[in-house]
This record gives structure tokens, sequence and C-alpha cells, in this order.
């Protein structure tokens, strides 16, 4: 599936539509999204950070895109997640790329990243697993 | 029970939190308890928080965004004399798919303070089936204590870009 196809698929679910995700890239082994940050995705206003939560979600949405055409019929079905928050994220865009690590007939491994400045200087990583039957 | 010096931090906190604006704002969460630990919040359903066209399957992004804020307030309401809290890590179990369009309701807890750490866990169900949790959720904040809660807007728009 090309980033543009997977687009449409994105514009199809409300709550992507909701955090603006824009897909980047995809390929077979990673896609790369986009989400602009927005003054409804607020956590902490007094200091001007993206609700922490809202960060997982875009991870989230960006794993499961990465696995979105894994299953034969449905969507993926996330079934936990663990996320770790290194950096405060500012009010700037949010860069999430997924990585599937092992997609089986059942399972999928899927690590993300999240960052503002470089890739090298990560607000977040999280680890997901989605059951693709 | 919570004694008087602590419910008057406790309302002090929840006013405060009820003006939350942003992502809280969208969720429209009420606080239906809350106690000096632990607190019990209803959010009302949202179509745009859907995982499917047909708008019934809530994104699991939205229970974990909603898990996060609720184990937060927990924590405020656990730490006298706490300045700011950021997440360090969180960690959530999807136990089964969320499809209803009733209210979800969370309970959220802190179980354990130290120095520098908290330590939450929550739950969160559909209203009238906490049988058949939807989703549990766990987090670790990284405590700066001080003499004021710099958690909530300091003015409105304080932080436009």
């Amino acid at each position: 599936m090309n980033s543009k196809s997977l687009q449409s698929q994105a514009d199809g679910i409300p709550f992507f539509k909701f955090l603006n995700l824009e897909v980047v890239s995809t390929t077979d082994k990673a896609t790369t999204c986009i989400m602009p940050a927005t003054q409804r995705l607020i956590g902490n206003s007094y200091l001007g950070n993206i609700h922490g939560g809202i960060i997982a979600s875009c991870m989230e949405a960006t794993a499961s895109l990465a696995v979105f055409d894994r299953p034969r019929k449905g969507a993926p079905k996330p079934i936990n997640l663990t996320v770790n928050y290194l950096r405060p994220a500012k009010m700037n865009p949010l860069h999430c790329r997924a990585k599937v690590i092992r997609a089986g007939r059942r399972i999928a491994f899927v690590e993300t990243i999240a960052w503002q400045v470089d890739e090298d200087t990560p607000v977040a990583k999280g680890q997901f697993q989605f059951l693709l039957i | 029970m919570v004694d008087e010096q602590t419910s008057l931090k406790v309302d002090e906190i929840l006013s405060l939190w009820r003006q939350r604006s942003g992502f809280h704002g969208e969720m429209k969460a009420k606080i239906i308890e809350a106690d000096k630990n632990s607190v019990l919040l209803r959010m009302p359903f949202n179509s745009d928080f859907c995982a499917d066209t047909e708008k019934e399957l809530i994104h699991g992004g939205v229970l974990t965004a909603l898990i996060d804020s609720a184990l937060g307030l927990s924590t405020m309401l656990a730490v006298p004399g706490l300045k700011t809290l950021a997440t360090l890590d969180m960690r959530g179990e999807y136990l089964r798919p969320a499809k209803s369009r009733s209210d979800l309701m969370v309970f959220a807890e802190c179980y354990r303070v130290s120095r520098h750490i908290s330590f939450n866990r929550g739950r969160v169900w559909f209203d009238g089936e906490e049988r058949n949790q939807v989703a549990v959720g766990y987090a670790t904040f990284a405590l700066t204590r001080g003499p004021k809660l710099q958690v909530f807007n300091a003015r409105e728009n304080s932080c436009e870009q």
C-alpha cells in the first residue's frame, strides 16, 4: 500500500481525523506520520506541552497503520502498549515512525519513536502489540 | 473519608482540574468521586474518538489518554506540595473491544508515592458494566515538589504559538 491510499484509509477513521494525522511515507517495514500540535491537544497548558496520552495515541495510530493491511479482514486489534516518555513535547509538529519488528499469522510487534527536533532526540518511544485476526 | 485540611486541598485541585482546556476540555470528563489518592471520572461518548466508520468503537488511544489524565489527577490528590509532574512511563492493556456508545468510567489510584516518583493504576469500563473492564493502565510520574501547583493554566491562551 502506498502512502496516498494509506492516507485515505486513515481519513476514514474519525479519531485519526481528530488528530489530523498525515501519512508521510510507508513501506512493508516502517510507516511515518506527522501530527500538527493544535490547541485541543494540549495536556499541560501551564508549560505548553502536548498531552502525554495524545503522544501515545499518535504512536498507536502510526503503529496500527504500519500493519493496517495485514489482517485478512477488519483492522488490526490493539492488545497492549508500553510507552516511555523521554522529554516534554512542545507545541510543534510531532513526527512518528513505526517499525514492524515481527508480524506473524496472529500477532504483530511494532516499535515506535516520536520526535520533534530530530530523530536522535526522541520525545517518546513505544512498543505495541496487535492481534491480526 | 478525607480530613478537613485534605478536603480543602482536594476541592482546590478539583476546581482547577475542571477548568482545564486542551485535550482535557475535549474529553469532557466529569469527576464523580475523589478521595485522598483516587478518583472516579465519567467521560461521555464522542463520535470523534471512534476507530470505525459506524462510530461505535472507541479508539484505544482515547482510553490511554483518559487513563493518563485520570492517573495524573490521582497523583495530584495523593502528593501534598506538588509543583509539577511528568509522565515517565505508561502501560496499557486492551481487554476487549471498546464497543458501546455508553459513557466511559475510569477509576484511577495512586498506590505508592516516593520522594521523586509516584506509581499509579487505573481501569476503564462502560457505565453499568464494571465487571467487564475494557482496559487497564499503569503509569509512573516524576514529581517536582514546590510551593505552588503549576499544572493548570496560569492564564487563558498562555501557550499560544
